[in-house]
């Protein structure tokens, strides 16, 4: 469903991503770890359509994002990192407004706006304003924005970010369920619990390259550690030059 | 629905949920106008009023008669003081005012009297006001006494009595006193009406992060920014009708009326209001997109106040222009931006505009609104301006030192485009503070100084403190010699072409022949050692010192930021700018046609030294031209135009220097250097 092929972003002399390929399919969770500047962000961006790739691309079913980039946007619900909402704006108007941006109107919107206001425990402050709500109450109203037109993909970028456990947890459940439906999900992360208790699948970025993918087991395992963690900090390591106890690990092709 | 009418609902909904717009767009208008309008009249008048109301204290010295003395003491609106010095009594605010009477007069003759005032102070004025009125009334009593003992007639010393009557009715006055600051008012109130809601809707949307979702929306770009032009827009054109409409209502009620002093009658005809109303529409467009098109370059609400104001106070210029004396309602002055639909304005409301220039204000008006919602549509879909990226590689954090060391130390070998501009700039400034008053003490001296030490000098420096390349930013190159014929037909050919401009020019411009006159002066030469002396003064050393700061610096930092033609027509436009004088624009034209050669053919062979020989060229041959008779003959036939002759060749001419200078291979070598510094 979601497929990087060997995409390079890079500005001016820094090759920000650098040769990413990797595919996520319906019904699969996978997770994009990497320390900050590790090139997530832009990579997200990039299938998001916001960044053009300097070279290779990107494909969201059979559509390119540089090609069709419209149709990609059509099919992916993008959570932005920054959660950014219309302070002046309530919950309800925001995800008609997005509905409408979908070329969603009519019935169908009002009865799409309901059901997730309804699904994220949005009712209870629907009519305030979004400048008053707070960092959880903000992150699901965020992440019912990017689900309203019922994308098949999901490209998440650290969608727990700033948030309480309880509010994580509604996050997390959403995750999974929309799994159950058959969506594929991409995320960004640095939180390894939450990619133990999603994940499906993990690709490792260190410098812009994809320098390992896996399930978490398989990380786990291929590294000799303890959990994944310190698997993390063992290939990240040993990407840098410095002295990591990581074999010579290369992507998996996808399962 | 249209996908720009939601975006523009959206926008609108949320901009008057803002209480700073709602300020500016509603609350000023309705409540400031007439407030400070009345609050200003009602204490302008109150102390007109105390100040009547009270006698001035005068004083006389001299040889006044008696008669006078009594005469005035009779005044009530004065109070007669013995001072014996009368400067400092009317300094230190004992008196406001004091005849001060000369020898007297032998019978029949004139005996002199000077009023001492304060023109610093309102109580002074007011005294030698009623001081003044006061002498000429017992002047008219003494000629009278004169008249009649001789026996002549009343009217004998006033042959003519001269009355003028205004057949201007009371509403024509008031519409011609309101189109002197109405316009710029409500150009200025569009103005700020549409500056906050486009820095909120672009910037604003940047920094609170929903850009990014908004754009993920599978809606073209361009559909998003029209919605939120159209509603910036129409926030513009509702502030500014809510200031016409409270300004008028204001004038209208008769609250504000001088005081009822003038028979004066502020109101405008329905069908004018509807008019400005209508047009008012095309230039809240223009101010929506061009504020709209930066703001989107600012990564947050405070860099785009930054960004804007400087704009918002080049604007203030041309809205400005109606309100002086002497300015026409001419076709070129209405296609000028918002001074063209100003000046249209105020001969509305005087009640005559021009059929054509009013309709070349309101046409170019929308062609510039156009050209500006093309600016801010291009600027939306561009990632660099929605990220930022371009600095993304930039360094951050460190010392103080380590700071101040990347602040001034060079990342690249020459200087960013930013950097280059600052610093023509900061010598523009120089130029204007200390070049102008040394040319001005020292005349040919000062020029050249001013040259060498306010051009070249701080060029040099600037690349040698900051550690850029001296080879890179002044392209200090050997140039191929087909490259150089190419450059010398391409000045050969500019400068008759330049002539053509200037004559062009002259139709909207008018040419300071005083001026013009005095320059010739100064380039002509009686003799060969006076000749060489100003080929030094004037053809080498700009060459030279000029050339340094504008196709070196300048033209190093802005090279590869646009195509050849962009970068070179920029260069053209700076350079015709520097050479903006008190006296008028009309250098501006030639000047920044002859930068635009001299930065094409620099830019075609990287080479400073056709720039150098080139500008050489042109200025010796104006040197020779003034300084040969019959050259000059021609060159006094001012007001001509150049031989036609001319034209061919000189296209013929231009036409051979591109070509020799680069086809098709040099410009894509031009491109691709460009793509380098990239």
């Amino acid at each position: 469903m979601i497929e990087f092929q060997n995409l390079t972003k890079t500005y001016g002399p820094l090759r920000a991503v650098d040769g990413l390929s990797l595919r996520v399919e319906r019904g699969e969770v996978y997770a994009l770890l990497g320390p900050n500047g590790a090139g997530k962000t832009t990579a997200l961006r990039c299938l998001a359509t916001l960044q053009a790739p300097t070279s290779g691309t990107a494909l969201v079913g059979d559509a390119d994002v540089r090609e069709q980039p419209l149709v990609v946007r059509a099919r992916i619900g993008f959570l932005a990192a920054s959660m950014g909402l219309y302070e002046r704006l309530t919950p309800v108007e925001l995800l008609e407004y997005f509905g409408r941006l979908h070329h969603m109107e009519g019935p169908a919107l009002e009865g799409r706006v309901a059901e997730l206001t309804h699904m994220f425990g949005i009712t209870p402050f629907a009519s305030q304003r979004c400048g008053t709500l707070s960092t959880g109450q903000a992150q699901r109203v965020s992440v019912a924005r990017a689900l309203v037109h019922d994308p098949p993909a999901l490209i998440l970028d650290e969608p727990t970010m700033g948030l309480d456990v309880l509010s994580g947890e509604v996050i997390y459940r959403f995750i999974e369920a929309e799994r159950d439906r058959g969506k594929a999900i991409l995320f960004s992360t640095h939180q390894m619990a939450e990619v133990e208790l999603l994940a499906d699948r993990v690709g490792v970025l260190s410098g812009g390259r994809l320098v390992a993918e896996g399930t978490p087991a398989s990380l786990i395992e291929r590294t000799g550690e303890r959990n994944l963690a310190r698997a993390f900090l063992a290939l990240v390591q040993g990407d840098d030059g410095s002295e990591g106890e990581g074999e010579d690990i290369s992507p998996e092709e996808p399962a | 629905m249209s996908i720009a009418w939601v975006v523009f609902r959206k926008e609108l909904r949320e901009t008057l949920r803002d209480r700073r717009t709602l300020m500016v767009m509603v609350a000023i208008p309705i409540l400031l106008y007439p407030v400070l309008l009345i609050a200003t009249e009602q204490f302008a008048l109150m102390g007109i009023r105390r100040i009547e109301s009270e006698a001035s204290e005068v004083a006389v010295t001299g040889p006044a008669s008696d008669d006078l003395m009594e005469f005035l003491a009779a005044d009530q609106d004065l109070e007669l003081l013995d001072v014996p010095y009368p400067v400092e009594a009317i300094r230190s605010e004992i008196v406001g005012a004091v005849a001060v009477f000369g020898p007297v007069a032998e019978e029949g003759g004139t005996q002199r009297a000077t009023v001492l005032y304060d023109a610093a102070d309102e109580r002074s004025q007011r005294a030698r006001t009623v001081l003044a009125r006061a002498l000429r009334s017992w002047d008219d009593t003494l000629l009278a006494r004169r008249i009649t003992e001789r026996g002549l007639p009343p009217g004998f010393a006033d042959p003519l009595a001269v009355a003028d009557s205004s057949v201007a009715r009371p509403e024509e006055l008031g519409g011609y006193t309101l189109g002197r600051f109405l316009p710029m008012l409500l150009i200025l109130m569009t103005l700020l009406g549409t500056f906050y809601p486009a820095i909120d809707l672009a910037a604003g949307e940047k920094e609170r992060g929903t850009l990014e979702p908004l754009l993920t929306t599978p809606v073209p770009p361009r559909q998003i920014v029209v919605g939120k032009f159209m509603a910036v827009a129409l926030i513009g054109v509702v502030a500014a009708a809510l200031n016409l409409a409270s300004m008028l209502l204001t004038f209208q009620t008769g609250l504000f009326q001088l005081g009822g002093s003038l028979d004066i009658e502020f109101a405008l005809p329905w069908g004018s209001v509807l008019l400005i109303f209508g047009t008012l529409i095309p230039l809240a467009v223009l101010f929506a997109s061009l504020f709209l098109g930066i703001a989107l370059r600012s990564r947050s609400f405070k860099e785009a106040q930054t960004a804007l104001t400087p704009v918002y106070l080049l604007v203030m210029v041309p809205a400005l222009l109606p309100v002086f004396p002497g300015i026409g309602f001419t076709v070129a002055l209405a296609a000028v931006p918002v001074a063209g639909l100003g000046i249209f304005f105020r001969e509305l409301m005087a009640g005559s505009p021009a059929l054509v220039p009013s309709m070349v204000a309101v046409a170019t008006t929308g062609l510039w609104a156009w050209a500006a919602l093309a600016f801010a549509s291009a600027s939306f879909g561009r990632e660099d301006v929605l990220f930022g990226v371009g600095d993304a590689h930039v360094e951050t954090g460190g010392g103080f030192r380590e700071r101040l060391r990347r602040l001034l130390g060079p990342v690249s070998d020459t200087p960013s485009a930013a950097q280059a501009i600052g610093f023509v700039a900061a010598v523009a400034v120089l130029f204007f503070y200390m070049g102008f008053p040394l040319q001005a003490g020292w005349g040919e001296r000062g020029l050249l100084l001013s040259e060498w030490l306010l051009l070249l000098l701080p060029a040099f420096l600037f690349v040698g403190v900051a550690g850029f390349d001296f080879g890179e930013t002044f392209s200090f190159r050997r140039p191929e010699g087909r490259k150089v014929l190419g450059s010398v037909l391409l000045i050969a050919g500019g400068m008759p072409l330049g002539w053509f401009l200037a004559w062009a020019q002259g139709f909207v411009l008018p040419i300071p022949w005083d001026m013009l006159e005095g320059l010739e002066e100064l380039i002509t030469a009686e003799s060969a050692s006076r000749l060489l002396w100003l080929l030094a003064l004037l053809a080498l050393t700009p060459a030279i010192c000029e050339e340094v700061v504008f196709r070196g610096v300048l033209l190093a930092g802005i090279r590869g930021r646009a195509s050849a033609v962009r970068v070179a027509a920029f260069n053209g436009l700076v350079f015709g700018a520097f050479h903006i004088s008190f006296e008028s624009a009309f250098r501006f034209l030639p000047t920044a046609w002859l930068g635009f050669l001299l930065a094409w053919a620099v830019l075609a062979t990287r080479s400073i030294w056709v720039g150098i020989l080139m500008h050489f060229l042109n200025n010796g041959s104006i040197v020779l031209m003034a300084s040969v008779p019959a050259l000059r003959a021609w060159l006094e036939d001012g007001g001509e135009a150049p031989p036609w002759v001319l034209l061919a060749p000189a296209l013929l001419a231009v036409a051979m220097g591109v070509k020799l200078l680069g086809g098709a291979s040099d410009d894509s070598k031009m491109m691709g250097d460009a793509a380098d510094s990239n």
